[in-house]
């Protein structure tokens, strides 16, 4: 098992005609995003996304742990996805399917290989301790562009997540609790994200965020990892057929500009919660700036 | 005390769904049901006059692991005495239940699913209720910790459930007999019946059944039977959904 029930012929052939009139089945424009929102719950760096009809939940946490031997000043960083069937009836529990390989695989390469988290920061005593951060995404309903959906809540939860902040008192590792000391926020570098388009009818057809139907009808995918610099950090044409170089090179500027718009609705949702927890939090308290 | 927060139907994709939040612990737990639905490939080992029921419990942020997969038994067996799978369409076919701990603290590794016992079965029961799966009655549960001077506290927070001699997680079917029994700690006989009588009281109050059959239920010192909480939130879905046919009456 582990895959969607196959589309119908006719309905194939109504997506691919329909875009062959540049009209896509829930009236988007071809390089138009499905409308994003994001949430954040109390917790730090606990994001729901919902992108069109997807929509997943990215949860950060942080541990402290040993160091792996070999990198003793760097601390640790993992991207956990598991698909469960509260995604897709299609999905079965704890059996790892294509979906999941992959799509871990590019959110690894987007975020974790780009370097986004910055590890070296998350070093508290060279080869004793180091903070584990673990994101944990669940995936609660599946709509297509998985992809792009869990590197928005992962990106976001990072930027959102609060750490207890630790201290080395002769030798001595020192945790403080939330309550205690004002969480540290995670040192990000760059803020990556990926941008998928599908491909249809010999590659003339280019189609971004595409549905769970639009998937299945597509004849190959291409996966864009960049920043808002513009800096290309993931490239991808996984399977499917081929694509033509200039794909590449016009979609390119397409995801910048998808990246920007993206990393603003982002920072949009981020300065929204912050000022309502400003409001008589630990961070205002300890505040020593007085108020002109 | 705050009574849980329950809604009915949160996910598209899955059959049913339910997401429930319980108060006083701060445990947020998203459920979802696909039922019936075609298992793959294991034929032998299933019963071919009943349906199987799988259950899988995700935690939030660690790797599910021996106390994820030993819930989940718990959950299985008890649930398996309320699902009807013998029902049309539901011999050889799967009910699929996964329930994911989407808020709270999460359970560390080799610690005690006691506590989220009762959030985990009544998301399991109303999920299966939007589902529509077929079910020979509903349950209520609770969780009662004993402290050291012989105290019992209601639902405990992580703190105080570490603190205390004693854990009880009980589950009552609908019609007040009890379905599930956990415990962990010291404890006798003399506690464990006062704790049954607690736990009897919060999910059913004082019912007392009229001579029609239904069963009236009275508040009593622990605010609303969870029962009644349970009832009226399958109530006020209903009553959204068929709104274009009240409305018209």
């Amino acid at each position: 098992m582990n895959k969607e029930a196959l589309l119908s012929i006719a309905e194939r052939d109504f997506i691919l005609d329909a875009l062959r009139e540049d009209v896509r089945l829930d009236g988007r424009a071809a390089d138009q995003l499905r409308p994003l929102t994001l949430s954040f719950e109390e917790e730090h760096g606990h994001v729901k996304v919902q992108l069109g009809k997807t929509s997943l939940i990215v949860r950060i946490s942080a541990e402290v742990a040993q160091p792996h031997d070999d990198r003793p000043f760097d601390g640790i960083f993992n991207i956990a996805m598991e698909l469960t069937a509260m995604g897709s009836p299609a999905w079965d529990n704890g059996r790892q399917g294509d979906l999941e390989t992959y799509v871990t695989n590019v959110l690894d390469r987007v975020i974790r290989h780009s370097n986004a988290l910055d590890t070296e920061s998350l070093c508290i005593l060279k080869g004793v301790s180091c903070w584990t951060i673990r994101a944990d995404v669940h995936i609660t309903d599946y709509d297509g562009n998985l992809i792009d959906a869990s590197c928005i809540g992962v990106m976001a939860g990072l930027q959102h997540f609060r750490r207890p902040d630790a201290v080395v008192k002769d030798g001595q590792v020192i945790v403080y609790g939330l309550d205690e000391r004002v969480p540290v926020p995670l040192n990000i570098t760059h803020k990556p994200l990926s941008v998928s388009f599908h491909t249809f009818d010999e590659g003339k057809l280019v189609v971004l965020d595409a549905t769970r139907k639009e998937e299945q009808a597509s004849e190959a995918d291409v996966v864009i990892g960049m920043n808002n610099a513009g800096d290309v950090c993931y490239l991808s044409k996984f399977s499917g057929s081929p694509v033509d170089a200039m794909v590449f090179v016009t979609k390119t500027t397409v995801a910048l500009d998808k990246v920007k718009e993206i990393n603003g609705i982002i920072d949009k949702a981020l300065q929204a919660d912050l000022a309502k927890r400003a409001k008589g939090g630990l961070a205002e308290e300890s505040r020593a700036a007085n108020d002109r | 005390m705050g009574g849980p927060i329950a809604s009915l139907n949160p996910l598209n994709r899955a059959d049913g769904s339910a997401s429930y939040k319980c108060v006083s612990t701060g445990s947020n737990i998203l459920g979802s049901v696909n039922a019936p639905i075609e298992l793959p490939g294991r034929r032998d080992a299933l019963k071919p006059e009943e349906a199987t029921i799988e259950v899988f419990v995700k935690p939030g942020t660690a790797p599910g692991g021996v106390g994820e997969r030993y819930i989940e038994g718990v959950i299985r067996n008890a649930l398996g005495r309320l699902i009807l799978g013998r029902e049309n369409g539901y011999p050889r076919r799967g009910v699929v239940i996964t329930l994911a701990i989407v808020g709270g603290e999460s359970v560390g590794r080799g610690g005690s699913y006691l506590p989220l016992l009762p959030a985990l079965l009544h998301t399991a029961a109303l999920a299966l209720l939007s589902a529509s799966v077929p079910l020979s009655m509903t349950l209520s549960a609770t969780v009662l910790a004993v402290d050291s001077s012989g105290e019992i506290i209601r639902e405990p927070s992580v703190k105080d459930a570490k603190a205390a001699t004693s854990l009880h997680a009980l589950a009552f079917t609908s019609k007040g007999q009890l379905l599930l029994n956990e415990s962990e700690g010291a404890f006798d006989f003399g506690t464990w019946e006062t704790v049954y009588e607690r736990a009897l009281a919060i999910c059913h109050g004082t019912s007392t059944l009229s001579s029609d059959g239904d069963v009236a239920m009275t508040e009593n010192v622990d605010s609303q039977p969870l029962e009644g909480v349970l009832r009226d939130t399958v109530q006020d879905q209903i009553h959204s959904e068929y709104a274009w046919k009240i409305d018209a009456a």
